[in-house]
């Protein structure tokens, strides 16, 4: 079983067994695809560099769009928004699963406090995507979720989405206190 | 070599936003189930520098009351928060401070 991160001396430590490792690498993995920009043959090369994307629009999935959400109220200015900085977003969000997975190669994961930045953020976005397949959309939706922690109870996908769910809460919950601490 | 100016993205904005530069803007964050409690105050207090108690203050109303403005400024300031906190992973808008 995994013991969370903990603050020390050395950086911020994590021990984890080996299906855990193998667990986490598939869902950052799975996220970062999720994330990865269609590429199209009659994009505008130099707008792709600076990070425009002028076809950039609302993700019609659910979990791309709490990933990617609306900057604004206004459906024309979050349409805006999104065409400057949806591409870059994207790719910011990949390369922190990127990183975040393969620090999950060393044993015990030892992160500085940016690694540890990237690796919450990759975290909290796993449970974004897990969430809305869950469809965790008010506090008592979480709090039912929550209740699933057994690995010995699962009977089908949903409960062992929540359990992950819940075992990606804890560990994030522990990455966190051990963030707090170093501010 | 020389650097082209990296102001593309202003070309785009139509010139009612630009007249619009000086009016002060609010970044609001919006409550969703899934953030961990700890997670927001972390976010708050390392990329805004928040106090401890400011930033559990500026969580707490955004789980009680739904939302929060948890800061304001330019719109080009807005808008740097806003795309920060997306990177985040928290649900954060720009609105007009006058915005009723």
């Amino acid at each position: 079983m995994a013991h969370g991160f903990k603050k020390t001396r050395k950086g911020i430590v994590g021990r984890f067994e080996a299906p855990e490792v193998q667990l986490l690498q598939k869902l950052f993995s799975d996220v970062a695809e999720t994330l990865e920009p269609q590429a199209r043959p009659d994009e505008d090369p130099l707008a792709a560099m600076v990070g425009i994307d002028q076809d950039a629009s609302e993700p019609t999935d659910p979990a791309l769009k709490r990933l990617l959400p609306g900057a604004s109220t206004d459906p024309e200015r979050a349409e805006e928004f999104r065409r400057l900085t949806d591409r870059s977003l994207r790719e910011a969000k990949i390369g922190a699963l990127k990183a975040s997975s393969f620090a999950l190669e060393s044993d015990p994961v030892t992160l500085t406090v940016e690694q540890a930045q990237d690796f919450a953020r990759s975290l909290n976005d796993i449970r974004l995507v897990l969430a809305t397949r869950l469809d965790i959309t008010t506090s008592e939706d979480a709090e039912r979720v929550g209740e699933q922690v057994d690995f010995a109870a699962v009977e089908d996908i949903h409960d062992y989405m929540a359990v992950v769910y819940n075992f990606v809460s804890w560990l994030q919950e522990s990455l966190m206190n051990a963030l707090l601490k170093t501010l | 070599m020389s650097a082209a100016p990296a102001e593309t993205p202003v070309l785009t904005r139509n010139p009612e936003t630009r007249t619009m530069l000086n009016v002060p803007w609010n970044v609001v964050v919006w409550d969703d189930p899934v953030n961990l409690m700890s997670y927001v105050v972390y976010v708050f207090r390392s990329y805004f520098g928040y106090s401890d108690a400011k930033a559990r203050t500026l969580m707490l109303e955004v789980h009680h009351k739904g939302r929060s403005i948890v800061a304001s400024g330019t719109l080009e300031e807005a808008e740097t928060h806003v795309s920060a906190l997306h990177g985040y992973g928290l649900w954060a808008t720009y609105e007009r401070a006058d915005h009723s």
